[in-house]
């Protein structure tokens, strides 16, 4: 059994690429140095921004808001704070994970705000994964549900007032994301993958990963010290059948006989974001929505013209 | 094989599933435990008799061991 390098506790973490074995306290002071050096060093948050922390309601968003939350207490930096959870209209699964974030916003005093496909689309992701599969489109639900997230993450956020928006994007998110652009040789996805995200475009709110560089398993165990990791196992029924569900099990077997490997591959991705300055999205606008797009029409209006649920001319 | 008769029998409960009892020879780690079950460690927080352990813990007869699951779809 390890023991705390620094206090000689029982250890509840051992950082491998460190040789460092951690107690509770420890871990957690470990975790918010981490966190905070990426906030610091990237200029994620500002004096007085309304931070709008995107919650899904799994143990990753739970951590992020619980951890903003708190930080807001201490920094004294004038933030407010909003919880924005969507609701993408996936049976059985979303509707538990959003009473967890009621709950939990509800406990830190938090303003929640709801946004569902079903409003600002007119369909749940269940009834646009059935039309798709009815068309024989070839994409596959979560293609779906990350534009449309993504989409509405940004309308609302602004709707709301909100001057940055936060994700609870953590460094395996991001090393699998790093990894499956170079599989698709999608150079300008990977030069969007920094801490920071913003776009010369006045409808884009500016995206920051204040998780970064913070492991999977780090955040699972702050969830679990805090008391947030989900008392019941909800799991989106679509996941498995992504990609990213495959490369993060080829990531985790790799790390697991290379330990160190996750980080190593962090660094690789930060030294090609460096090499291109380009920490800035969607600098156009949408021609059928007005929203910002990196096309001429968005992404989330190709999909909905593609499954005959908007029309687009020209 | 770390499991075997004669050793000691510990109950482990995958979070959110079903509990199963398995025996191991003495002196079995957590990381050992969690590869015999066909897991990866990297996607596990685990906890014996409610306490938070590290992979290196040496698992004892009648211990309840919960395995939470890092990786989360969602």
């Amino acid at each position: 059994m390890a023991n705390c390098s620094i206090c000689g506790k029982q250890a509840v973490y051992i950082v491998k690429s460190g040789g460092l074995a951690l107690c509770k306290k420890h871990f957690l002071e470990y975790f918010d140095r981490k966190v905070r050096r990426t906030i610091r060093k990237n200029k994620l948050f500002n004096k007085n921004d309304h931070i709008v922390i995107a919650v899904s309601g799994g143990k990753d968003s739970l951590s992020l808001l619980h951890y903003v939350v708190n930080l807001s207490r201490r920094a004294k930096m004038g933030w407010r704070i909003t919880a924005l959870t969507i609701d993408e209209g996936i049976s059985g699964y979303r509707d538990y994970t959003i009473k967890r974030v009621k709950e939990l916003s509800s406990t830190l005093g938090v303003e929640l705000k709801i946004a569902s496909f079903k409003e600002y689309f007119s369909y749940t992701l269940d009834e646009v994964v059935k039309i798709s599969r009815e068309k024989g489109l070839p994409y596959l639900p979560c293609t779906y549900c990350g534009v449309f997230r993504r989409y509405l993450l940004n309308k609302v956020s602004r709707e709301i007032g909100g001057t940055v928006l936060a994700t609870a994007h953590h460094l395996d998110d991001v090393v699998q994301t790093y990894l499956i652009n170079i599989f698709s040789n999608n150079w300008s996805n990977i030069y969007k993958l920094t801490p920071s995200l913003t776009s010369i475009h006045k409808l884009f709110v500016r995206r920051v990963k204040p998780f970064y560089e913070v492991l999977e398993k780090e955040t699972t165990l702050y969830a679990i010290l805090n008391g947030l990791y989900p008392s019941e196992r909800a799991e989106c029924p679509y996941a498995p059948l992504s990609f990213r569900w495959q490369v993060r099990k080829v990531l985790n077997y790799l790390e697991e006989s290379r330990p160190g490997l996750k980080y190593s591959t962090m660094r690789s991705l930060m030294e090609a974001t460096s090499l291109k300055n380009v920490a800035s999205s969607e600098a156009m606008t949408c021609r059928v929505c007005g929203e910002p797009s990196s096309h001429e029409v968005c992404k989330a209006c190709q999909l909905r013209a593609e499954l005959g649920l908007l029309e687009v001319r020209g | 094989m770390v499991e075997e008769a004669g050793g000691i029998r510990v109950r482990v409960r995958e979070f959110g599933g079903g509990v199963r009892e398995v025996s191991l020879r003495h002196g079995v780690s957590v990381s050992e435990l969690i590869k015999s079950l066909g897991y990866i460690i990297e996607e596990y927080v685990v906890t014996v008799n409610g306490t938070i352990v590290t992979e290196d813990y040496l698992v004892n007869d009648g211990d309840e061991v919960v395995i939470y699951p890092v990786v989360s779809g969602g």
